[in-house]
């Protein structure tokens, strides 16, 4: 029950990201849109380029769309509202957010492409960038509630969100979380101006219709998981619990996709600059001060 | 046990039916989404005021997610290659929409053929929508082939260069084993082994932009593809035993694990050390960071740029038959959209010049006008070329909305648009990693020569990128103040000139820099001329600017000296 519960908040929130994606960039609220280019992409002709390797090209897709699904397969919209609330929750969805660079380098490195494999190769660059910075804040949110229970997590924060409670680990979390979506200004994998799609150049079809899905699924995740960690979960006045996750999710998701609107794309070596030379040794102070925190306030 | 015969093609037709609805369904989503690859690119549909987003449809950043070809214009040669491996690498269904030229003989022939305006092409548009929701299941399409799409495989000896045939087989000199290449690709002939390790006879093509060739019939034929080793001996190396590497690196077919350190072992080591597999990768013609029409070559390790080259595909020749002097002013201004205004400027002054006409106050100042607005106009082309590359969506949106109101604006128009332009440069000032992202990129070297206009008057500074934004920035201000003084613009035509012979040299300060024309007349037609631009200049440097530089980097430095590819005089 909650298995479907939870699945149907899942699509449910991608199809509201996707109408939003939609008005950003045509500038028309069409609540369709995202249905019919679905079906479009079913239309059109799904080409394997020549000599792919072929286990790697077609699995990237399904393995992403896997990789998000089981990430917010931990994540409580509510009380009870969890598909497996692990006691390693907030350690399981490091190991499946890991899994997203696998899928990239799959997807760059099976159509053989140059583009594709670029995009690939790029995003395992930023493998200690990015994922340092989502560890990090996690490892501070885990401290305050003592416990690696996501429901715990988000049940010690009823009196004080995070996000006052240790405003750095939001603010790191929030941009490491765009950069492992690849969502623009983070999106060197895919990059349109630079590798012209990138590790998303070569799919046509219903595997790039499945490709797109799982982007989409992977930011509500990660939305999901800054509102667990960061934004008090499913605390709030008035509305029910699941109304408050749902209601948070897409707030963070869609600022994730307007940021990018208007920013232009980090370059690879200032996002691995800041990242090493600034953002860990901020996630480790945050670690420190939270740590203080703990330990002085009763 | 037989079925009845009858339920059998009931239960069939059912089925039919139910395909049937999901076809109907499918092909009007098909319909509602539209998206399009421009050739030779969105800088050149805003150019020439097309506003392609209005009619709904999509741009796409490759082929492999179009639906439609959107050519506009003529294509040249080179260009129509291009576009034909392109409209291969397209799935179905996908149609061709033609805006003012005619189809390349290599294409299929257009599914809609309109002017070049807006109206053509919203109603062209509409009328794709309406064939595709009616019948993008209704006709099996037929297998595209063009032959452009194959290369020629010959045989050559590794180690006499001379001996080239078109079968396999063995050296008469010396008994070696042939190996096989394209043909056509022997530009560093002897100082290449074997390249292509097992290649069939024929072979589709690659290389010519995007990606690799067309993938429709799937051809199991071992191929480099865009993966090809750097094979030019500039760099000092050669006679590499090539063959393998590309098995190891890309062709990954049914090998098993090959460590990096042997792949790499005889390679070249690049400035950062690292050994990495050497690629050469088109970039563009149609490449949604890089103005249409301009090809880039880089040779990447990792995603370092080792060298690169730029030829333009759309430059024009200067040969050409004698024509009358109406039809030169009409043919150089269609020659060059990016800036048509400048250069019919420059034809009639020339023209002018060599009729001895007197310049008349009036007539000049309304030309200044329409230079400057061109002027304007062009920089905000510029500007929403780097939106696409940086993937600065609001920018693009913001400066390509700017660029279609201010082409034919009056000068009232003009100076009301005035705080929209000053906002748009507050704005980017105060981009958050706009800075980061363009300071210290595309630094001219010193001594640098050739330079001519923005890029010139930017060099002076730090000579990178974000000067150069910012002198086209302020020149955007500067031309405003000139409308101020000129008046209403008035697009230069020229006057009756008779019969006259002489010769003329004109220049006109393009948006692009320094433009100068100097030319014959006989008895008022063009007998010969000569023309120099500054992107035919600054196309010089790009070799320069993207060494060494990593990938994205290079094509920022690329895009900022604002190369116009029609402007490279071949």
């Amino acid at each position: 029950m909650n298995f479907a519960v939870v699945l149907l908040a899942l699509l449910g929130s991608v199809w509201v990201l996707a109408v939003v994606e939609g008005w950003t960039t045509t500038g028309h609220l069409r609540p369709a849109a995202p249905l019919l280019s679905g079906l479009a992409h079913l239309g059109r002709e799904s080409i394997v380029p020549r000599t792919p390797d072929r286990v790697f090209f077609e699995a990237a897709p399904v393995l992403l769309l896997i990789v998000a699904v089981l990430g917010a397969a931990v994540l409580p919209l509510a009380p009870t509202l969890v598909i497996a609330d692990l006691a390693t929750g907030a350690l399981f969805i490091n190991a499946a957010l890991a899994y997203v660079l696998v899928a990239l380098i799959m997807g760059g490195w099976g159509p053989n492409g140059a583009y594709a494999m670029i995009g690939g190769w790029r995003f395992l660059g930023q493998l200690i960038a990015y994922s340092m910075l989502i560890v990090m804040p996690i490892t501070a949110a885990a401290m305050r509630a003592e416990s690696l229970l996501n429901s715990a997590i988000v049940t010690s924060q009823a009196g004080l969100w995070n996000i006052v409670y240790q405003p750095l680990g939001f603010v790191l979390f929030f941009i490491a979380a765009t950069a492992l979506a690849f969502r623009s200004p983070f999106d060197l994998p895919t990059a349109a101006g630079e590798l012209a799609g990138g590790v998303e150049a070569e799919y046509t079809g219903a595997r790039l219709a499945v490709l797109r899905l799982a982007r989409l699924v992977l930011v509500i995740t990660l939305a999901s998981a800054t509102t667990v960690f960061y934004l008090g979960g499913w605390h709030g006045p008035l509305l029910p619990p699941w109304a408050w996750s749902l209601v948070k999710t897409l707030t963070v998701s869609s600022s994730m996709l307007l940021a990018g609107h208007h920013l232009p794309r980090i370059r690879e070596a200032d996002l691995l600059g800041w990242c090493w030379k600034l953002g860990i040794p901020l996630a480790l102070l945050n670690i420190f001060v939270v740590g203080l925190l703990v330990l002085v306030v009763p | 046990m037989t079925s009845d015969p009858v339920m059998t093609s009931t239960g069939a037709r059912q089925r039919q039916k139910r395909f049937a609805i999901l076809q109907k369904w499918i092909s009007r989503a098909l319909a509602h989404n539209l998206s399009c690859l421009i050739v030779p690119g969105p800088d050149v549909a805003l150019a020439h005021g097309l506003d392609v987003m209005a009619t709904g449809m999509r741009i796409t950043a490759t082929p492999r997610d179009a639906g439609v070809l959107l050519i506009i214009g003529e294509l040249s040669e080179k260009m129509s290659e291009a576009v034909t491996v392109l409209y291969a690498q397209m799935p179905r269904p996908r149609a061709i929409l033609l805006l003012g030229g005619q189809t390349p003989s290599s294409l299929p022939s257009a599914d809609v053929s309109a002017g070049l305006s807006q109206e053509a092409l919203t109603d062209a548009t509409e009328w794709l929508r309406r064939a595709l929701a009616e019948g993008a299941f209704a006709t099996s399409p037929e297998d595209f082939d063009a032959s452009v799409l194959h290369a020629r495989i010959e045989y050559v000896c590794p180690m006499h260069p001379e001996v080239v045939q078109d079968e396999p087989g063995s050296c008469p000199k010396c008994g070696m084993d042939l190996v096989a290449r394209e043909a056509g690709k022997d530009e560093c002939a002897g100082e290449t082994t074997a390249e292509h390790g097992h290649h069939h006879d024929h072979e589709h093509h690659h290389g010519h932009e995007h990606h690799h060739g067309d993938e429709h019939h799937a051809h199991d034929h071992h191929h480099s593809h865009d993966h090809e080793h750097h094979r030019c001996g500039a760099h000092g190396h050669s006679e590499h035993d090539h063959s393998g590497h590309d098995h190891a690196g890309h062709d990954h077919g049914a090998m098993g694990f090959m460590s990096m350190v042997e792949v790499t072992r005889d390679l070249p080591r690049s400035a950062d050390g690292l050994a990495m597999d050497w690629i050469e990768v088109p970039f563009g013609p149609v490449f949604p960071g890089l103005p249409g029409g301009l090809k880039l070559t880089l040779t990447l390790d990792g995603d370092g740029v080792t060298e690169g080259q730029a030829t333009s595909l759309v430059g024009m020749a200067t040969e050409g038959d004698e024509v009358d002097a109406g039809t030169f002013v009409e043919h150089l201004a269609s020659a060059m959209p990016l800036a048509p205004v400048s250069y019919r400027l420059l034809a009639c002054l020339a023209i002018e010049r060599a009729t001895g006409l007197e310049d008349d106050p009036a007539t000049a100042r309304a030309r200044a006008s329409a230079l400057e607005r061109e002027r304007i106009a062009s920089h905000l082309g510029w500007l929403a070329q780097l939106g696409r590359q940086l993937g600065f969506a609001w920018l693009t949106h913001r400066a390509s909305a700017l660029h279609l109101d201010i082409r034919h604006a009056s000068q009232p128009q003009l100076i009301e648009l005035g705080p929209a332009l000053q906002a748009l440069a507050t704005r980017l000032g105060r981009t958050p990693l706009l800075k980061a992202r363009l300071k210290g990129t595309g630094v001219l070297p010193a001594g640098s020569s050739g330079l001519r206009g923005p890029v010139a008057l930017a060099a002076d500074e730090a000579g990178d990128a974000w000067t150069r934004l910012w002198q086209r920035l302020a020149e955007i201000t500067a031309s405003l103040d000139v409308i101020k003084t000129t008046g209403e613009p008035e697009l230069p035509v020229l006057r009756n000139i008779g019969h006259v012979s002489g010769v003329g040299e004109a220049t006109v300060e393009t948006p692009r820099g320094l433009a100068q024309l100097s030319l014959k007349l006989e008895h008022g037609r063009i007998k010969s001329y000569t023309l120099d631009t500054a992107c035919s200049h600054h196309i010089g440097l790009v070799a320069k600017l993207v060494e060494g530089r990593e990938l994205g980097d290079a094509l920022v430095a690329v895009g900022s000296l604002d190369l116009s590819p029609w402007e490279v005089i071949s």
